[in-house]
């Protein structure tokens, strides 16, 4: 039989390998790699849960902070001076179709740009924090999407394809590196108040086992599903665990074969210790005031305080070896990053929830020496067009956008990629968002076409196989 | 020549003809030209895809040969002729799909080089091409065919002899014991009969027994004990709950679109409903499947046996179950996406084939084409999502038939009259007249419902719906015809549109869509499709309505008109016109002819009441999802998968495979019809039974013979007993398809009865995975067989069948836009198969125990193991109400004693008595927790607080939720 692509492994682990492997899973809680250490390190590598790297890692986690609407390239980190130029005349190019398709003139940014840092890169005022922390930062310009929907492009930032039911990518990371945390999800996230349009799927487990799905932690002392005991006490609920535990036993030896019976046993373990490992995580009672304040927790405005504590979070899920952390937006009272009017005053808003939060986890990661092993990834679905929609908003723009990444294995400081004069369409470098997946993935030490898994007959991966994917090296150190 | 053409033997012979008029000889300064600076270029830019290592788009260009027999899209270039060679395009960054380098253009200098190099004619020098493979081979769809079992007629061999048949009486059994006899395994003793018939019971209908169920088949010592159960099983109206449920993981069943906002599928519930009956009539699988393809073209459908209306219709609901998004920038991307979703639901649900595997390339694997692919393509490209309308009790029928001999009659007391000229269009480019409905009969047009009849009306017809009598006029889709209480949808042929403004002449009250490249969802959100749905309200006037709005971006796009009437309205329609201005329509004039005072008032009048005296028996039609037949169209082979880059026309068929290359010629329809018959025939398709009765094994025993049982292809797995598959299959095939007695025979064989403890361990060391079935498998319940069993247990289980889904209860988690009202808790204590399945909410508790997402077609469900499935047990409010609804029920039965109690919970439960020891440590947890209560110990045999909180650790013990 003739392998095409050398991407076909062979057939799939049986239900029994499965079932040892997820018993010790957490619910979007992987923990494969706990079983790797113990099991997997004297078998090999098994096509279900590359527990091992494939070469040196550069990042241990990742905090992918999920700009959902999308914010625009050339108000943010994508200055377009030529824009002034054409400012309220028609746009001088011929536009693809839009979404609404209400296209006006020419919008240029009503935001200044100043260099900041040793590298000079320019942020627009938007982002004054997160400008003071660009050398540790790489701005990509030229990314692109395939898509101009909210929820397609939601699907293909997510997942890497534009459609419902494909494993999400922090769920991909989950089941190639397992998780370094016995008591919490390897795929967590910290849901600042918006479900993105496509809802939770998002960040699902698709056709990975569902121990890899996200598990959504709200904003709020009780941030996750069925967490908290009904019992009046501990004492009543650690009784009826007791209890449950001993008829357990007798089940087990009743059945004969027990070793699905004992993986069921196992993960009401894990349950019962994420029960008590998520309040500790979400008390913020031993982070000294000086963090607090770094992270915007003390701000005026509500929004900016929600998102800092979900960045303050995430931090903590970092030292908990949380893998994969992934926050999205506040409400802000204003749409999300998705102006189709009002421009000003919804992107002012949407940054400012963010900006200092944001500048803070970087800092608060680098002084606490995690930065190194934490990649961080700032990105919308798409950008949003050079000329307006009706007077003052933009349409959504794929065609060429501006993310960032910073942290674990990153090179700061450098622009990677341009759209062309009117910051319309990525003319040089441009990259898709399978390139950021590859990169993602290489940055965690996994080479994006090895870490598959079958499904439908066919090895699947997150770069997709019937797309190109490269990894970009111009932003890793 | 500089070529050595005895090397290059595949090369066709019309690029020889070519190179030998257009390339150069070996000249050597052209020879250095290009080894000093086209080859660099070459190995830099192009080798890493296309060359020996990956042949990206089947092409490499290490080679002369390689480059002028090319890839996917043809020849590379064209020697001399810059601007007729692909590359030269693909270089030149100007074609938006296709620019070659990917990653960045190459650099003027390069890109004139190449340019020269091709207008050199190409030089290359004389070198054998190099070795590995030559990237574009043809795709030999016999030749895989015959490597690979599942294509293979279905070979009914006897089963296996035994010497001791004592075990192995039925021909399963023996199968299964050949197999063992010859690993030298024993195969395990019978389960005992309450491990059995709890397995049984869940395994057939979902549930768990009830403790008088139980006891009745304990001690029933007649030999046929346990056929009697399982008789009765079949028989019940929850046999054909479960199996639906089954089904609707391959049918990626759902009752909302998804995406941004969630839209709702109208009447996604009844194609649930016709399951559940379908599975409890025991339909015959090749009938099942006929009504799946095209159980909306069979001139006899099966009808519900009370009320009459055609099942076989709403069969067709499920091609609509895929997820949409609403305004699609690339509205044909769109479609080729939907398409591609029912393929592959069609392929590993019916055939067990990853068809979608071959979008945009030949099935690596499988016999497989990409044409295979386009020719299934125009089958649903010819077909249009549809509301069919049912009949209950036929009365619509009854009352269309009485109608018609009245207008015979009346109709016969009409003077004929003339056409009264339909105002003559000035026709133009700009102006073109698409229909005038002056014809005998609608011609390509396509009616469904009673109202808009058989034909346009006629000179001669009697106009009912004026007071004095008159002649109709003629020459109008009328659907008030017969009686304004009809209803009915009337659509167009499929054309392309031309113009940016379609006008429509008619009267009376409907809806006009344009339902462009099969996009249905314009009526939910109207953004880029703005004006293209639109109500028609002009009582007795005929006037223009007319589609522009964003009409003009959407040229040359292919589309199809939509009326309905779907109220007690008529719509007449007159005339359609497309132009580009919108000028030179007639003017408006009445819809009525005037009456004609030489007919008989009296005689009229009579002919009224008795009109009107059958309308008021015609009843609201029942709605239902469905596919219709649209105009015949065979789809073209989209290279590389994508639509923008057409290659050759696949007429429309099932797989090369199975009927060869010529197509089906169905140029009004679709011809799913006879795409249906070929693929119930096993001599054509012997896949059709082989999936089916591994998929009725898997859900019986755990595991398909074939494993994978939605991919019997080449990257599935095996069968590990290929003879009894296709014993299984034939005998499926002789017995009339019946699912039901495919069922009784593997249920009532040795293999199921078995116990899951192995006879010896020596078995678990040789066939560690079971795959000889020497014990039976343990296996998790589904969630819906958790959630039903708990339901069971507290009493609360409503199990009333069918009807409109209960509304998913939404936790906190679950937000997003297009959230609805939350459902009850306790959903109503309906079975599970009756919660909503919005695709944007999906019930918690089922999804964490794996029900699968509804994306597409998902016959074997994953089996996980995580934390959320116990927090949800531990600590979910419907779980804990359920535990203490349960407590109460146990508490109320009078007269028990505590021992009795706990024995009634446990049958309940697990089907079985509490041992000794359970007893002593339930009534020590009892009193446990009646201390940490601080409650009086006497409250032991009344206290609903601490029963409450025993029962919820029943349902958490594993043998609750368990089967083994």
């Amino acid at each position: 039989m003739s392998h095409h692509c050398g991407r076909f492994q062979p057939a799939p682990m049986t239900r029994r390998q499965m079932l040892r492997q997820c018993g010790a899973g957490f619910g979007s809680v992987a923990l494969a790699a706990m079983l790797g250490h113990e099991a997997f390190a004297s078998t090999g590598r098994t096509p279900f849960a590359p527990s091992r790297p494939h070469f040196t890692p550069r990042a241990r986690n990742v905090i992918f902070l999920y700009m959902d609407g999308g914010p625009s390239q050339v108000d943010t980190f994508d200055p377009k001076p030529t824009l002034k130029k054409y400012d309220g005349k028609p746009f001088p190019v011929k536009a693809e179709p839009t979404q609404f398709d209400n296209n006006g003139n020419t919008l240029a940014s009503p935001w200044k740009f100043h260099r900041y840092g040793q590298s000079g890169t320019p942020v627009s005022d938007l982002f004054p924090h997160v400008g003071r922390c660009i050398d540790d930062i790489a701005v990509i310009r030229s990314m692109t999407s395939d898509f101009s929907e909210h929820t397609n492009a939601n699907y293909f930032l997510h997942t890497g394809v534009g459609l419902q039911g494909r494993p999400s990518m922090g769920a991909w990371v989950g089941y190639g590196l397992g998780s370094e945390c016995r008591n919490l999800p390897s795929f967590v996230v910290l849901n600042g108040g918006l479900i993105p349009p496509g809802g939770l799927d998002n960040f699902n487990s698709g056709f990975l086992p569902a121990t890899y799905q996200g598990s959504i932690f709200k904003a709020g002392a009780m941030p996750v599903a069925n967490i908290k005991p009904t019992e009046p006490s501990a004492a009543a609920q650690q009784r009826k665990l007791a209890l449950m535990h001993d008829l357990d036993a007798g089940v087990a030896d009743q059945f004969g074969r027990v070793d699905a019976i004992e993986s069921a046993i196992a993960n009401y373990e894990l349950a019962f210790r994420m029960q008590m490992a998520v309040p500790n995580l979400m008390d913020l009672s031993d982070e000294s005031k000086p963090t607090q304040r770094l992270y915007g927790l003390e701000s005026s405005n509500k929004p900016t305080q929600i998102f800092g504590r979900q960045c303050l979070i995430a931090r903590r899920l970092v030292e908990r070896g949380v893998r994969f952390i992934e926050l999205t937006c506040p409400s802000v009272g204003h749409d999300r990053w998705d102006q189709h009017g009002n421009l000003k005053d919804g992107h002012e808003k949407n940054a400012v929830a963010v900006d200092q939060p944001i500048a803070g986890l970087l800092r608060d990661l680098k002084q606490r020496g995690l930065l190194d092993e934490t990649l961080i990834v700032w990105s919308g679905e798409f950008g949003r067009t050079p000329f307006a929609q009706g007077k003052n908003g933009r349409d959504h723009n794929p065609f060429g956008y501006s993310m960032w990444l910073a942290g674990g294995g990153v090179r700061g400081g450098v622009v990677h990629g341009a759209t062309d004069d009117l910051g319309y369409k990525a003319v040089e470098h441009v990259r898709t968002i399978h390139d950021l997946h590859a990169t993602i993935l290489h940055l965690l030490g996994i080479d994006h076409e090895k870490l598959t898994v079958r499904f439908g007959g066919l090895d699947q991966r997150l770069t997709t196989i019937d797309h190109e994917a490269h990894v970009i090296h111009d932003v890793i150190a | 020549m500089w070529i050595d053409l005895t090397k290059v033997y595949f090369v066709v012979l019309a690029w020889v003809v070519m190179s030998s008029s257009a390339r150069v000889g070996a000249d050597p300064q052209a020879l250095e030209f290009f080894e000093k600076q086209v080859r660099p270029i070459l190995a830099e830019h192009c080798y890493e895809c296309h060359g020996p290592e990956k042949q990206k788009a089947g092409l490499r260009w290490d080679h002369i040969s390689f480059v002028l027999e090319g890839g996917d899209l043809g020849p590379e270039i064209v020697p001399g002729d810059p601007a007729a060679s692909r590359m030269i395009d693909a270089i030149g960054y100007a074609n938006e799909d296709l620019k070659m380098p990917p990653t960045g253009k190459l650099d003027e200098a390069q890109v004139a080089t190449l340019t020269k190099w091709v207008a050199m004619g190409a030089p290359w020098p004389d070198e054998p091409a190099p070795a590995g493979p030559r990237g574009r081979q043809r795709f030999d769809v016999q030749r895989m065919k015959h490597e690979h079992w599942a294509w293979a007629p279905l070979h009914a061999g006897e089963p296996p002899a035994m010497k001791d048949a004592n075990w192995a009486k039925q021909a399963i059994d023996r199968f299964i014991e050949a197999k063992l006899q010859a690993a030298e395994l024993h195969h395990a003793p019978p389960a005992d009969r309450r491990t059995l018939i709890r397995r049984v019971y869940f395994d057939l209908i979902g549930l768990p027994p009830t403790p008088q169920q139980v006891e009745a088949f304990v001690h029933d010592s007649s030999p046929n004990a346990y056929e009697k159960v399982v008789d009765g099983l079949l028989a019940s109206p929850h046999f054909g709950e479960r199996w639906a449920r089954h089904w609707m993981d391959s049918m990626r069943y759902a009752e909302t679109y998804g995406h941004e906002f969630d839209y709702p599928i109208p009447h996604a519930w009844r194609y649930r409903d016709y399951l559940i009956r379908a599975f409890n009539a025991d339909v015959p699988y090749d009938q099942f499947v006929l009504e799946h393809i095209a159980g909306d073209r069979l001139t006899k459908p099966r009808r519900h046996p009370e009320q009459q209306f055609n099942e076989s219709v709403i069969a067709t609901g499920w091609w609509y179950l895929h997820e949409q998004t609403h305004a699609p920038t690339d509205v044909r991307q769109h479609e080729a996406d939907r398409i591609d979703n029912q393929i592959d639901a069609l392929g590993k649900t019916f055939l067990g084939l990853t068809l979608a595997c071959a979008r945009c390339h030949d099935h690596k694997f499988d016999a497989i084409s990409t044409r295979d692919y386009y020719a299934l393509a125009g089958f649903m490209q010819s077909s249009r999502q549809h509301e069919a309308q049912l009949d209950p009790g036929r009365k619509i029928h009854a009352a269309v038939k009485q109608l018609h001999a009245l207008r015979r009659e009346a109709d016969a007391a009409i003077h004929s009259v003339e056409m009264p000229g339909k105002q003559a269009q000035n026709v133009s480019s700009d102006r073109v007249v698409f229909e005038d409905f002056n014809g005998d009969d609608y011609g390509p047009w396509f009616t469904t419902g009673a109202a808009f009849g058989d034909a346009p009306t006629q000179g001669g017809q009697w106009d009912r719906n004026v007071e004095s009598p008159a002649p109709m006029r003629p020459g109008l889709a009328d659907s008030g015809r017969l009686s304004p209480k009809l209803q009915g949808t009337l659509r167009s042929p499929t054309f392309t549109i031309t113009h940016p403004r379609i006008h429509i002449r008619c009267a009376g009250r409907g809806k006009v869509r344009l339902v462009i490249d099969g996009y249905t969802m314009a009526h939910f959100n109207g953004l880029l499709f703005r004006g293209l749905d639109q109500k028609i309200d002009r009582p007795d006037k005929l006037g223009w309505t007319t589609l522009d709005g964003d009409l003009h971006n959407h040229l040359g796009h292919t589309a199809y008109l939509e009326f309905t009437d779907d109220s007690d309205d008529c719509l007449a329609i007159d005339q359609i016109v497309f132009s580009k201005d919108g000028k030179g329509l007639a003017a408006d004039e009445p819809l009525h002819l005037s009456a004609d005072p030489s007919l008989d008032t009296e005689r009229f009048n009579e002919f009224r009441r008795q009109v009107e005296a059958v309308d008021a028996t015609i009843p609201q039609p029942l709605r239902v999802l469905a596919m219709t037949d649209g105009t015949g169209e065979d789809s073209y082979v989209h290279i590389r998968g994508s639509y923008k880059s057409v290659g050759d026309s696949a007429p429309r068929r099932h797989l090369e495979a199975f009927v060869g290359t010529a197509g089906i010629r169905d140029e009004h329809g679709s011809g799913r019809l006879t795409l249906a018959r070929q693929m119930i025939d096993p001599s054509i398709t012997p896949l059709m039974p082989r999936v089916m009765v591994n998929r009725v094994w898997h859900h019986l025993f755990g595991v398909g013979l074939v494993p994978s049982i939605d991919n019997f292809g080449k990257l599935g797995q095996p069968p590990t007993h290929p003879e009894l598959l296709d014993y299984l299959a034939s005998e499926f095939v002789h017995d009339d398809w019946s699912i039901k007695r495919m069922i009784r025979r593997m249920v009532l064989s040795n293999t199921y009865r078995m116990a899951s403890k192995s006879a010896d361990d020596h078995a678990e060391q040789v066939d560690p995975n079971n795959q000889l079935l020497h014990r039976m498998r343990i296996r998790r319940l589904e969630g819906e067989a958790i959630r039903d069993a708990i339901l069971t247990c507290s009493g609360r289980l409503d199990d009333r069948l069918y009807g409109p889904s209960v509304e998913v209860h939404l936790t906190d988690f679950m937000t997003g836009r297009g959230r609805p009202k939350s459902g009850p808790l306790d959903g109503d204590g309906r079975r599970s198969i009756y919660t909503k399945i919005r695709r944007n909410f999906l019930p918690p508790m089922m999804l964490a125990f794996d029900m699968p997402i509804p994306f597409n077609a998902m016959g074997r469900r994953s089996v996980s193991n995580v934390p959320a499935q116990a927090l949800i047990l531990m600590n979910d409010p419907f779980v804990v109400q359920q535990a203490e609804r349960w407590a109460k029920r146990v508490l109320a039965v009078k007269g028990r004693t505590i021992e009795q109690r706990l024995a009634d919970l446990y049958e309940t439960a697990y089907a079985r008595r509490p041992t000794a020891d359970e007893t002593r440590r339930a009534i020590d947890f009892l009193n446990a927790q009646l201390a940490g209560y601080n409650r009086p110990a006497e409250a032991i045999d009344h206290d609903a607080a601490v029963w409450a909180d025993l029962c919820h650790v029943l349902f958490n013990v594993k043998e609750f939720f368990f089967i083994h």
